[in-house]
This record gives structure tokens, sequence and C-alpha cells, in this order.
């Protein structure tokens, strides 16, 4: 069983657990796109603890408590401090905090609730707090998995509880 | 029936600097499939490039949970995807979207509702039950209900139907975050 058969609450004996095995490919896919997200191996110096953060903080505000705390978990191991565990618990941020955390944490927050409202001012204002094209790119992959996650777990918890 | 509602075909602009293939890394030439035979690529895969690590995985995923053979109906996954798109407000997605769902299922006119009066159009029941779930699912994770995937059971997707219908609306809740956050679609240029 991987996380997404555990937190969507799937049985191995169950016929959802069986029919998403019939596709190999969307169970790996999302293990390995996890990994090249949260843990990549060029993280473009933001480090797999603020990624662990961020993906708790947008996996509260989506509504999955059991999500957030396996990145939790994830944050505990790559090494925690109060600013993150703030960060992961969904709380407000210090007010001295630098322009760099704040604008990675309002883009996840953003993109995570209102992603329709999306516009050119917020990637400059990215840009303005000093991320590169490579970390604009990896901190929006990161976004989207979570949300896409999420949504797994949610439509898959669902059908376990369908006849 | 195809002689009805058209959706315009549109191209995509970035908001940031794409990698220029000529000063791409290995990594990034190997994850834009770039050879002595194909140079051209679009701004959307040389945006993404700037980290090929995440592009690489995401894009096989997509291609998997869009195109794999067997189980959902191809028109179906397509909807899933237009619906995501009108949820987020992704005009370019849903634009792709609408087009490959109306060549699969030659049903302009559903396409036409959701143009013209939104997801909260009237669709016929089997077509209510895939949006609804899709729209729920894409808008408030929370909010989907037993009763939604009731309703796709009792119009007779197999829980492996379901299980593609779930993950093309939840891959375009991924790619309507990319596209429409990294940029924005505009007309095609006349050539």
């Amino acid at each position: 069983m991987d996380q997404i058969d555990i937190l969507s609450g799937l049985e191995p004996a169950s016929e959802t657990y069986r029919a998403r095995r019939e596709r190999p490919e969307f169970v790996s896919g999302a293990e390995l796109c996890r990994k090249t997200v949260l843990t990549p191996q060029n993280g473009f110096e933001i480090s797999h603890a603020m990624r662990a953060a961020l993906a708790a903080r947008m996996a509260r505000f989506i509504g999955r408590e059991d999500l957030a705390r396996t990145y939790d978990l994830m944050l505990d191991e790559a090494g925690i401090n109060e600013l993150l565990t703030t960060i992961a618990a969904a709380g407000d941020l210090p007010e001295d905090l630098d322009a760099f955390t704040v604008a990675l944490v309002r883009q996840a927050d953003l993109v995570t609730k209102t992603p329709r409202d999306s516009s050119r001012a917020d990637i400059e204002r990215l840009q303005a707090a000093g991320l590169s094209s490579p970390q604009i790119i990896a901190l929006s992959e990161l976004i989207a998995f979570v949300n896409f996650e999420a949504r797994v777990i949610v439509g898959l918890s669902i059908l376990e509880l369908v006849a | 029936m195809s002689a009805g509602f058209k959706v315009k075909a549109l191209e995509w602009a970035p908001y940031i600097e794409p990698v220029e293939v000529a000063n791409a890394t290995g990594e990034q030439l190997a994850a834009m499939q770039v050879t002595p035979s194909n140079t051209k690529v679009s701004p959307y895969v040389r945006t993404l490039a700037h980290d090929p690590e995440s592009y690489v995985a995401r894009t096989k995923l997509f291609n998997a949970i869009m195109y794999a053979n067997g189980g959902l109906d191809r028109a179906d996954r397509e909807l899933g995807a237009l619906t995501a798109s009108a949820v987020n407000r992704c005009v370019y997605c849903a634009s792709v979207h609408a087009r490959r769902y109306i060549e699969l299922s030659d049903r302009s006119d559903v396409v036409e509702e959701i143009y013209m009066h939104g997801l909260g159009g009237s669709f016929e029941p089997k077509i209510q039950a895939i949006v609804d779930f899709c729209r729920t699912l894409s808008e408030t994770p929370s909010r989907v209900t037993k009763e939604q995937v009731e309703a796709l059971r009792g119009h007779g997707f197999s829980k492996s139907e379901i299980i593609d219908l779930i993950h093309s609306a939840a891959i375009f809740g991924w790619a309507n975050r990319l596209m429409h956050v990294l940029g924005h679609s505009v007309p095609i240029e006349a050539k």
C-alpha cells in the first residue's frame, strides 16, 4: 500500500484498491512526481523542509488534515524549526519574515485557494522577492502536485464508500 | 451535429522567460526531447523545462491519465479536463480540451452550454453527473458527496472508469495551476 491508498482508506481486498492497480502508471507516476516536487535532486535552493512545510499548509487549506500530517512527518525528518512549524500549521507568518519566504507562502496560499484569480502581477511579485525562473517553476509544480494529490485522495475515499 | 458551436484555438504566452534551446543544459534538452531534427519546442515546454526533473515525471503521468488505453472513454476524460479548466478559469486549457472533447464526442452542444451558461447550465443526466462530480472535486474537494459518486455508478460507470475520471479532473487541477498561473492565452497570430 502506498500513501494514496492509506489516506484514501482503501482496503487491499476492496474493488477500488484492485481497480487502482489496473492503472499501475497512475500509482507509480504519482509517487515519482511526489519525489520530484518534495525531495528533488535539484531543489533550486528551496529546501526539502520548506517544501514539506508548504505541502502540509496547502493540505490543511484543502481540508485534508490526514494528508497534512504525512507532510508534518516529512518535515520532522527534514529538520523542523519554529518558522517551518508555523508555515505547516497554516498559521499567520511573523511580521519580520524575509520577503522571499513570504512570497513562497503567499503564492502557495493563493494558488491553492483561488487559482482562477492568478495574474501576471503574482508572478512579478515572486520575481521582485528574488525568486529565479527555476524557483518559480519548482514552486508552481509543488503547489499543483499537492492540489492534484488531495483531489485523487478525496475521489478514491468516496469511491471506496460506494457500492 | 458538428456544424454547431466552435471554440477558437488559442496560443499560450508565459509571464517568465522560457529556456532558450541554445542555452539549455543537457538535462533540459533531454526533458524537452530536443534532437538535431527536432529543435522547435513550444513556449510551454520551454517554460516548464526550467525544472526538468518535475517536468519529465509529470508529463509521463499526464499522458497516462489522458491517453492510456481502455477504461473511461477518452471523450469523458476530456470533459473532466474541461470542467476543471472552467472551474479554474484556465481559458487556454479550456479551449484545447473543449476542442478535443468535440472531436471525440461530436457533442458541441455540451460545450456550447458550458461556454454560454457555465457549469451550472443544464445537461442530460449522464453528462450532468460527470460535470457535477468534477466541478465539486475541482472547486472544493471537501464537498464531494457519496451521492455524486453514486450518480456516476447509476449511469453505468465502473469503479475503474470513475478512477480514470478522478484522475482526469485532478490532473487538470495540476495543469491549470501551471498554465493559468505561469502565463495566459493569446490569439493565434496570423502567419
